[in-house]
């Protein structure tokens, strides 16, 4: 176990430096930020105090070398749009978008895995067609479909939600993430209710199933404790790779329901040229899939005694 | 089988049920939510919030540096300056007594300040206070993009040169009184004093950190910075020692940050928003037509210019009979239709409201396309350019529309247009270089009312620079360089009038740009809003606004309940 954990640091800091490499340079080779900052009507003086101040002046190769030298020690630099340091701004940011993803997560699973039950359990009637139609029209439907449909129908006709934005103290924040963690989890929701509709099919088969009812388990429990139970191994797996929509999933339903979290701020950050931001976005996200499919893997091997052993061996 | 399909249709029914369901009930595009308010005589009130809303973010609140709108309208809650402008355009004093005493050869100017003025710290303003925030906006170390308003300053070249330690054009006279000097007379000088560019700030709170600086303001305005979450919100409050009695009226505005204009607007319609000003053209054409909408917008044609930029240093643009053709094929009123009338057609160098400007201009840039046609004739290409031209457009739908207009009226004469769509940072770097863009969609707005706004940085000679070039035309022309010189410093308003009617004619004849239209301004406010008029200098100004209270409570109480169609309830329940 520990040689596969070491093993997948190891490559997980490979991917990383690939990643920072790569966008290092595609970020630096598209404008320039200076003018991207200071807009049309800057002094050329105004643009030479910039980038001197922000070391734009000097070869990309040097800039690199100082960037990367940072990055060992922690730091991600500073924002070009306001100077902020980056790791503050996401910090900042991070809560937030937090709330939506492990909202939308919540959603997810509640739906997914109860449309996928019930479904299963009352296969080839109506209930099992609406569920796996609804589940169909789900997975074909992106978030920019549905979020501007919802804030405008939901929100925004029928006044059930605000419309749009992050909302003011704690209880407010949640009634604003509704709608944008709805949206975002149709998708996820309509994923896991098929898969656990078909997971559960094939557990109510099962050997072990016809025992437990056998020896008289009540029909709840036989499909909760027994056959659900069992089902979960490839939902456990999904649920590793779900990680990064946690952390930076919503730039899509951030931009439309104008919430304020790492999504939006990378979309700002881009218009903005802002390339120490773009970087720390990137990394946070390339860390959290690393991070995702590795808790993935040890949440399998935990759970599946033959991976364990394999992995043993 | 039989089930399976019926239960199969069921489905599909139950699918479809929940849009039209939706669609049953109220439409969203409905009218103010309760519209009986008083009209704008009724005496101002106190208190409330006030909340507006932009689409994109703050860069700082730094006077001296900012230039940008959406900065510029949290930096006129913040700060004032000596000199203002009312509804009409005209100057009036601000933290002047009185407009200055002019000397009479117009190089000097002598302001007199009101003895009643602090800073929101609670120190008191003086002339020493001008002088030291002048020379600081005007000090390399500041990189301020406003130096260029000010180059007439006496001694400024020594103060920027290190030469000597204050501008020797700025004297304090007394506590409350202070001179400008010129080098020679120039008639924009006080509309420089009035940007916030030359904004008094107190020196023992503007040290070397310019993040802090730009996160802190403080200033003399009727509001002070209370609050600024970056890219979500700012919050001004009340500045309880503004020196104008009874105001400002609202206790806190606040500014919505990074809105989307779809969003916005339902918010704004949802009552979340007291004012809108930026929407997509669906949304303006419904505000725009809305009678219940009617008593609280306002359309006003903006004092900007676009067209396409023709650079004048690469062919096919080198040839003026080409630039003249472009001019004369271009179809604004088919351009203003097909933007749901959101512009007004222009066809000269200057804007309509600008000294200078003559709806009768014979040189004027109308479709006519025997015209054009015979212009690209007289340049050589009866049939029309060989090969294609590429014009450069921001990045966006709006860019796309403006591009492929021109492409649909260039053809006509048989040129043909390739778009080349760019982000605004390298539209900005390669627009600005010479002999880089063919031809450029782009636009200039105001910084202050007066036809030189528009010349001097768009068509003078001196804009023409190696990199960042304002005049992406690079049209230089001797005749015009003297006589836009010569009407900066000209004192007789009718002589100064006639220079810029000659520039006028000359520029639009010369055709470095297609000039296409100006913005129509439209703005609209809930019916408890009251003080507020678009003011085309400073965008969303809104340091008069107040609310009249009562009739928002009342607003807010017709509200719909929640999933209650609208047609059962009060006003058809307009939200």
């Amino acid at each position: 176990m520990i040689e596969l954990v070491l093993k997948r640091a190891a490559w997980a800091l490979v991917v990383l430096f690939l990643v920072v490499t790569g966008v290092f340079l595609l970020a630096n080779a598209v404008g320039d930020p200076a003018a991207a900052n200071l807009g049309p009507r800057a002094s050329a003086e105004q643009l030479r105090v910039y980038r001197h101040a922000h070391g734009l002046d000097r070869p990309l190769h040097e800039r690199y070398v100082r960037y990367l030298g940072a990055l060992a020690q922690g730091d991600l630099g500073r924002s070009l749009r306001d100077d902020q340091p980056v790791t503050a701004v996401i910090r900042q940011r991070l809560p937030r978008t937090a709330l939506l993803g492990s909202l939308a997560l919540f959603f997810e699973l509640c739906i997914g895995l109860g449309f996928g039950i019930f479904a299963a359990v009352r296969r080839n009637s109506w209930v099992d067609t609406s569920v796996m139609s609804a589940a169909f029209v789900g997975v074909c439907l992106p978030s920019f479909v549905t979020g501007p449909f919802f804030l405008r129908e939901v929100a925004f006709r029928l006044g059930w939600f605000p419309v749009g934005g992050y909302g003011r103290d704690a209880l407010d924040h949640l009634y604003h993430a509704v709608l944008p963690a709805l949206t975002l989890a149709i998708l996820g929701a309509a994923t896991y209710a098929r898969m656990m509709r078909s997971e559960m099919i094939e557990m109510l088969r099962a050997d072990f199933v016809r025992t437990a009812r056998a020896k008289g388990a009540s029909p709840v429990a036989v499909v909760l404790r027994h056959a659900a139970r069992n089902a979960l191994l490839p939902i456990v797996t999904m649920l590793g790779l779900s990680l990064p929509l946690v952390v930076t999933g919503a730039i899509i339903t951030e931009k439309i329901y104008d919430w304020p979290g790492i999504g939006r701020l990378a979309i700002e950050s881009i218009d903005a040229l802002d390339v120490p931001m773009i970087l720390g976005i990137v990394l946070l996200a390339s860390a959290t899939v690393q991070l995702g499919n590795f808790l993935a893997d040890l949440a399998v091997a935990a759970l599946d005694p033959r991976i364990r052993a394999g992995a043993s061996r | 089988m039989r089930s399976t399909r019926r239960s199969d249709a069921l489905a599909l029914l139950c699918a479809l049920a929940l849009p039209c369901a939706l669609a049953a009930c109220s439409d969203p595009r409905s009218g103010p939510r309760f519209a009986g308010a008083h009209g704008d005589d009724a005496a101002p009130q106190r208190g409330g919030t006030f909340v507006f809303h932009h689409e994109s973010d703050v860069r700082g609140f730094d006077p001296h540096v900012a230039f940008d709108e959406l900065s510029n309208m949290g930096i006129k809650l913040l700060f004032d300056g000596l000199l203002d402008y009312d509804h009409e355009l005209h100057l009036v004093p601000r933290l002047a007594t009185a407009l200055p005493e002019v000397s009479a050869d117009g190089r000097a100017f002598t302001f007199h300040l009101r003895h009643d003025v602090r800073f929101h710290h609670g120190r008191e303003l003086v002339a020493e206070d001008i002088r030291w925030s002048l020379e600081r906006m005007l000090s390399p170390a500041t990189a301020s993009p406003g130096v260029s308003y000010f180059a007439q300053l006496e001694g400024l070249d020594d103060y920027t040169a290190g030469r000597a330690p204050h501008v020797r054009g700025i004297e304090v006279l007394d506590r409350y009184t202070i001179r400008f000097s010129l080098r020679e007379p120039d008639q924009t000088f006080l509309n420089a004093i009035a940007m916030p560019f030359a904004a008094p700030v107190p020196r023992e709170r503007y040290g070397p950190d310019a993040v802090e600086i730009a996160r802190h303001p403080v200033g003399t305005g009727p509001y002070i910075l209370e609050d600024w979450e970056p890219g979500i919100r700012v919050t001004f409050r009340r500045n309880p020692r503004y020196w104008q009695p009874g105001k400002p009226y609202a206790d806190r505005l606040i500014y919505e940050l990074n809105l989307q204009r779809e969003t916005a607007f339902m918010r704004f319609l949802a009552g979340d928003l007291d004012h809108v000003h930026r929407m997509t053209p669906a949304d303006r054409l419904f505000l725009g037509q809305s009678a219940a909408w009617a008593s609280y917008r306002e359309l006003k044609p903006d004092a900007d210019l676009w067209g396409l930029e023709m650079n004048t240093e690469l062919p096919p643009f080198d040839n003026v009979h080409v630039r003249r053709a472009v001019g004369f094929v271009i179809d604004r009123e088919r351009w203003s239709l097909a933007r749901n009338r959101a512009l007004a057609p222009l066809g000269q160098a200057l804007p309509a409201g600008f000294a200078g400007h003559d709806p009768q201009l014979p040189e004027a840039q109308v479709r006519d396309l025997a015209r054009a046609k015979e212009e690209m004739r007289l340049a050589g290409h009866p049939d029309g350019l060989p090969e294609p031209v590429t014009l450069w457009i921001g990045e966006g739908p709006t860019g796309k529309a403006y591009g492929e207009l021109a492409q649909a009226n260039l053809a006509e004469i048989g040129i043909r247009v390739e778009l080349k769509p760019v982000s605004f940072p390298i539209y900005l770097r390669e627009t600005g270089r010479p002999r880089t863009a063919q031809m450029v969609f782009g636009g200039w707005s105001q910084d202050f009312p007066d036809p030189a706004t528009f010349f001097d940085p768009l068509f003078h000679s001196r804009a023409a620079t190696p990199t960042d070039s304002t005049n992406r035309s690079f049209f230089k022309n001797s005749t015009l360089d003297a006589l836009l010189n010569r009407a900066r410093s000209e004192r007789d308003a009718a002589r100064r009038t006639a220079m810029y009617r000659e520039a006028n004619a000359l520029v639009t004849r010369e055709a470095p740009w297609a000039f296409a239209f100006s913005n129509i301004r439209l703005e609209a406010w809930q019916p408890y809003v009251h003080g507020y008029r678009i003011h085309l200098v400073w965008s969303n100004c809104f340091r008069d606004v107040w609310l009249d209270l009562p009739r928002r409570r009342l607003a807010q109480r017709f509200a719909p309940r929640p999933g209650v169609p609208a047609a059962l309830l009060p006003f058809g329940g307009a939200r």
